[in-house]
C-alpha cells in the first residue's frame, strides 16, 4: 500500500469515527416518563406535607414509580429489537441511568425514616442530577444545561419557603429531566 | 499489515462498529453507501474471519441482522491502522 492510499484509508476512518454520535439514539422518552412521574411524587409528598391531601394517598408514590418502571421495561425491550444501532455510549447511558434510579426507588421506599418528606423527593433531584451530568460529561450540552437546571432547583428548593419546597423540586424535575428527554426527542434523526 | 483491512468497504464497516454496540446491515449499507450485494460479501468475510459477530432475528416478521465488533476485529484494527499511520510517517 502506497502513501496515498494509506492517507486515503486513514481519511475515512476519521470521518467515521467523527460522525459515531455520542449521544443518545433513544431514551428520551424514559426522561420524560421519569421527570414527569417524579415530580408527581415531589408535589404528592408536598401536598401531603402541607395537609391538602391525606397521607394514605403517598400509597399512590409506588404505583406511580411502578407505572414509569414497567414503561421503561417494555420500551426497552421493543427498542432493543427495532433500533438499527446502538452506541457503546448509550449502553452506559443506561447503566448509570438504573443504577441511580434504582438507589433512588430503594431510598424512597425503604429509607424514608431518614429522608422524610421533600428530602425524600430531593433524593430524586440529585439522582437525576448525576445521570444528566454524566451525559453531559459525554459531550451532551442540552444534558449539561439541564443537569445544571436541577441542580439549581435543588438549591433554589432549599432556599424556599417550606410551602413550595415540593413545588420548585418538581419544577427542576420538570423542566431539567423531562425537559431534557424531549430535547432529544425533537433532536432524533 | 492486515489483509482483510487493506479492502475501504471492511476498515469502514469495522470503523463503523467501532463506537457501537451493534449496528444493523441496512444501517452499515446506507452509513458505508455500498450496495447491499456488495456490503454482504465483505462482511461474510469479516464474520468468517472472527471479527465481526452476526445476529440474526425478525422484526414484525421482516428479518433484522445486525453486527458487532469483536475482541479479536478491535485488534485487529488498532494493529491496522497503527501501520496506515506508520506509512504516512515513513513518506513525510
Amino acid at each position: 500500500m502506497d502513501s496515498s492510499e494509506a492517507r486515503d484509508h486513514i481519511e475515512m476512518v476519521d470521518r467515521i469515527l467523527a460522525e459515531s454520535h455520542q449521544r443518545l439514539c433513544s431514551g428520551g422518552e424514559y426522561f420524560v416518563v421519569w421527570g414527569i412521574g417524579s415530580a408527581l411524587v415531589t408535589v404528592l409528598f408536598q401536598l401531603v406535607n402541607g395537609g391538602t391531601v391525606p397521607l394514605p394517598a403517598l400509597w399512590l408514590v409506588p404505583a406511580v414509580l411502578a407505572a414509569c418502571a414497567i414503561f421503561s421495561l417494555i420500551r426497552g425491550g421493543v427498542n432493543q429489537r427495532v433500533l438499527r444501532r446502538s452506541s457503546l455510549v448509550q449502553r452506559e447511558f443506561f447503566n448509570v441511568l438504573w443504577l441511580t434510579l434504582g438507589l433512588a426507588l430503594i431510598v424512597n421506599l425503604a429509607v424514608f425514616r431518614i429522608f422524610t418528606g421533600t428530602a425524600s423527593a430531593a433524593i430524586w433531584s440529585v439522582a437525576e442530577a448525576i445521570v444528566l451530568l454524566y451525559i453531559g460529561m459525554h459531550g451532551n450540552r442540552r444534558a449539561q444545561i439541564a443537569g445544571v437546571l436541577v441542580v439549581v432547583s435543588l438549591i433554589a428548593a432549599n432556599f424556599s419557603p417550606p410551602n413550595v419546597t415540593g413545588y420548585v423540586l418538581a419544577a427542576g424535575m420538570l423542566a431539567g429531566y423531562a425537559g431534557f428527554g424531549v430535547s432529544e426527542l425533537l433532536a432524533r434523526d | 499489515m492486515d489483509e482483510l483491512l487493506l479492502s475501504k468497504v471492511r476498515l469502514g464497516v469495522v470503523a463503523e462498529l467501532l463506537n457501537y454496540e451493534w449496528v444493523a446491515f441496512t444501517e452499515l449499507a446506507r452509513a458505508l453507501d455500498v450496495s447491499n450485494g456488495n456490503l454482504g460479501a465483505h462482511i461474510g468475510k469479516l464474520v468468517e474471519a472472527g471479527y465481526v459477530d452476526e445476529e440474526k432475528s425478525f422484526v414484525n416478521r421482516r428479518p433484522l441482522t445486525r453486527y458487532r465488533l469483536t475482541k479479536r476485529g478491535r485488534d485487529a484494527f488498532t494493529g491496522h491502522v497503527l501501520q496506515l499511520e506508520a506509512i504516512l510517517k515513513a513518506a513525510r
